[in-house]
């Protein structure tokens, strides 16, 4: 089966699930990067003209769906959950610096920002890469279109701030900017912690946040981003808060359903209403899911 | 010895590698599949996903009860100082993130007399005899940024050779060849000493594979269909678990065999007598890849398949068996650079030198120790984490099975 037989399956699920607004925009872009990536030809790995003195150091090495174990082995499964397609690696020297561009390419732009978001800690940009990146001396780490990119420079001599962009830029100018369509904008701005936000796809990036409950106990099904920040209101109260937006009603009531019937045996439920329940977590943090139309809302490490 | 029912970390992704190898057979030879691919493929084939949990998965069975059936001796875990862990700290070891060898082996050695409690040469002979073959279980993974530094192997390495321990008798060892070289572990660095890798991959024919391209796989495959690091596994010890390796070629390429068995390396079984644990301290996911995931995932080939199904579950029943229970006789966790996100790779945005060793005899005690350092790191730098006892539930198991101390109550952590 060749890569393009992958992009069709993708192609495939985009058109299946797309019945809510939101959900057809979603689906939408998703099957719309999925089919443009099947015809759009990867961007190129850069010659070592990037900066005077470089040279390619060893062969270039891809690493496709799941053979990202053998790259990462026990780090790969969040780009998979996210919707990974292909990494690229490339090895520059110049005497004892070294240069390795890490591009992962990524099924959808989306998929792209939700691993960057789970990246990036505290957002630090050079301001002389050319897309939105979080960096440090040591590494540089990258958004633009579905490539999430890591430079890292790490050799024996570390390699200047502008080597390390130049070879970021380089590779950065063949990438096609690509809208990336997420659910972020469902979360209410106020009282919104900057920075805290992040697209959740499945249970490796909820797995830092609380634990619901078993295997994929929020119905995401490879399908569906949630869209997770942490919230301080007024009164010293925080908490974290998940909407995800389904394909229409009857789905988020079916996960409603779900996750009440499978929920964590370390949460406890302490209310029950049609449209969703409270609960206390092992630490006795409050929690509450609350059904709204076609999203999910789930509070939850809810500390006065 | 009574065991409980247990499971320490559930799964909680509901696809598989081994289920998207299954789909995979089921609709194509050969098919590679991601988790939304399987999810397509099911839909393809007029699928649905379950529409409610079955519940937890049971945890696949093992062989565990094998390795409990083996005598313990004087050397098994956790070994003479159960629940204590020695951290020594010194804020000189990495200045302007380069390591000062002298200040690091100044902070091995105060580790290792915090330990026992006794001088270099006495504490030698609480571990080793002059005559032992000594593996240092070294992680190379993220060379160069939280890989094992190398100051710290050669502090081992001078403290055993002043105690009597002939060069030729330290061996420097990780799963992957090449991993070793890429992170600086080279017969040039390390005169005298020997360096394996329990098996060879092949790169360039797992990207020709990866690729799509024709790949040649004579450098790793022989004609009969087998790995040609089989030789270097002992297929009479072994930990079996009731799950399948998948049957790709470069799944054989990268774990040797792809059955329901993971062999030790007979470095292990017929050549080390000693072993000493250099992990590094970082983590995994919300977990921690430290003492117990370096050498449960290091030790066996054939490990991907056990990921998901059981994932923690092997840090601890990997070395519930000799070859590791009844050598690895001291653990080092490297926390001159310690990472508390992004793992088990390296990531920089979450790694930050912290001028830290760890020392510790029970591996298991070692890790809650770390684990709760990381919890600490996490909240102190606003990073989410995830306190479900479900996530150090592993460590209180080897604590069931005599292996270790988990309960922080009986844990004596002393700073040095």
């Amino acid at each position: 089966m060749s890569r393009s037989d992958g992009r069709r399956e993708r192609g495939r699920r985009g058109r299946r699930f797309a019945p809510a607004a939101p959900a057809v925009i979603l689906a939408a872009a998703l099957a719309a990067a999925a089919a443009g990536q099947t015809a759009r030809p990867s961007a190129p790995i850069p010659d070592p003209g990037f900066a005077p003195g470089w040279a390619a150091s060893g062969p270039p090495r891809t690493f496709t769906g799941q053979d990202l174990f053998n790259q990462i082995d026990g780090g790969a499964e969040l780009f998979l959950e996210f919707g990974f397609f292909r990494l690229r690696l490339q090895a520059y020297a110049k005497g004892g610096a070294e240069l390795t561009l890490n591009a992962y390419e990524m099924e959808s732009a989306q998929a792209a920002l939700g691993v960057y978001l789970m990246k990036k800690g505290r957002e630090t940009p050079f301001p002389e890469i050319a897309a939105r990146n979080s960096s440090e001396e040591v590494q540089a780490t990258v958004l633009k279109g579905r490539y999430f990119i890591q430079v890292d420079n790490l050799g024996e001599v570390p390699a200047s701030k502008a080597e390390l962009a130049a070879l970021a830029n380089m590779f950065l100018a063949g990438v096609a900017d690509e809208p990336a369509p997420s659910p972020l904008d469902l979360l209410p701005a106020a009282g919104r912690v900057a920075g805290s936000e992040r697209l959740i796809r499945g249970p490796f990036g909820l797995q830092p946040y609380i634990t619901l409950g078993e295997g994929d106990i929020l119905s995401l099904g490879g399908r569906v981003f949630g869209a997770l920040a942490e919230y301080r209101v007024p009164g010293g109260v925080a908490f974290t808060r998940l909407i995800v937006p389904y394909p229409g009603p009857e789905a988020a009531a079916a996960a409603l359903a779900r996750l009440r019937a499978g929920l964590d045996p370390y949460l406890k439920v302490t209310a029950e209403r049609p449209e969703g329940f409270d609960f206390i977590d092992f630490q006795a943090r409050k929690g509450s899911v609350a059904l709204s139309g076609p999203n999910l809302d789930l509070r939850f490490n809810v500390t006065d | 010895m009574k065991r409980q029912p247990y499971r320490s970390m559930p799964p909680e992704n509901a696809v598989g590698r081994r289920d998207f190898l299954k789909a995979g057979g089921a609709i194509g030879a050969g098919l590679v599949l991601t988790g939304r691919s399987l999810l397509a493929a099911q839909q393809a084939q007029g699928q649905q996903p379950p529409a409610k949990p079955a519940g937890p998965p049971p945890k696949p069975k093992t062989n565990i009860e094998d390795a409990l059936k083996v005598p313990k001796t004087k050397w098994s875990l956790p070994g003479p100082f159960p629940g204590r862990v020695v951290e020594v700290h010194d804020p000189a070891a990495m200045p302007e993130g380069k390591v000062d060898a002298a200040v690091v082996k100044a902070m091995f050695e105060k580790g290792i007399r915090g330990l026992t409690g006794k001088s270099l040469e006495k504490s030698f002979g609480l571990f080793f005899t002059k005559s032992d073959v000594v593996g240092l279980k070294v992680n190379p993974v993220g060379p160069g940024l939280i890989s094992t530094r190398l100051e710290l192997v050669d502090a081992v390495i001078d403290w055993l050779t002043s105690c009597g321990l002939p060069r030729r008798n330290v061996i420097i060892w990780d799963r992957f060849d090449y991993m070793l070289k890429d992170a600086g572990f080279t017969p040039e660095r390390y005169p005298g000493v020997g360096i394996e890798g329990l098996q060879t991959m092949d790169e360039a024919a797992a990207i020709a594979a990866s690729e799509g391209k024709a790949a040649d796989n004579s450098k790793w495959l022989n004609a009969d269909g087998t790995h040609v690091s089989v030789p270097n596994f002992d297929q009479e010890v072994f930990y079996w678990a009731d799950v399948e390796g998948p049957k790709d070629l470069p799944y054989l390429n990268q774990h040797v065999f792809n059955g329901k068995f993971s062999y030790f390396g007979k470095l292990l079984t017929k050549k080390l007598t000693k072993i000493v644990n250099l992990p590094v301290f970082k983590n995994t996911g919300n977990a921690i890849s430290m003492a117990t995931k370096n050498i449960g995932y290091g030790a066996v080939c054939n490990t991907n398949r056990l990921h998901q199904p059981l994932f923690l579950d092997v840090c601890v029943e990997v070395p519930a068996f000799w070859p590791v229970r009844d050598k690895m006789v001291l653990n080092v966790t490297d926390g001159l650079r310690s990472q508390y996100d992004g793992g088990p790779d390296k990531n920089a945005k979450f790694a930050y030198i912290d001028n830290r060793l760890y020392f510790a005899s029970d591996p298991f005690a070692l890790d809650m120790v770390c684990h709760t350092r990381i919890v600490a790191k996490r909240k102190e730098m606003g990073v989410a984490v995830n306190e479900n006892p479900r996530f150090t539930n592993y460590l209180r198991y080897a604590e069931t099975l005599g292996l270790g101390v988990a309960d922080p109550a009986k844990i004596a952590h002393v700073k040095v």
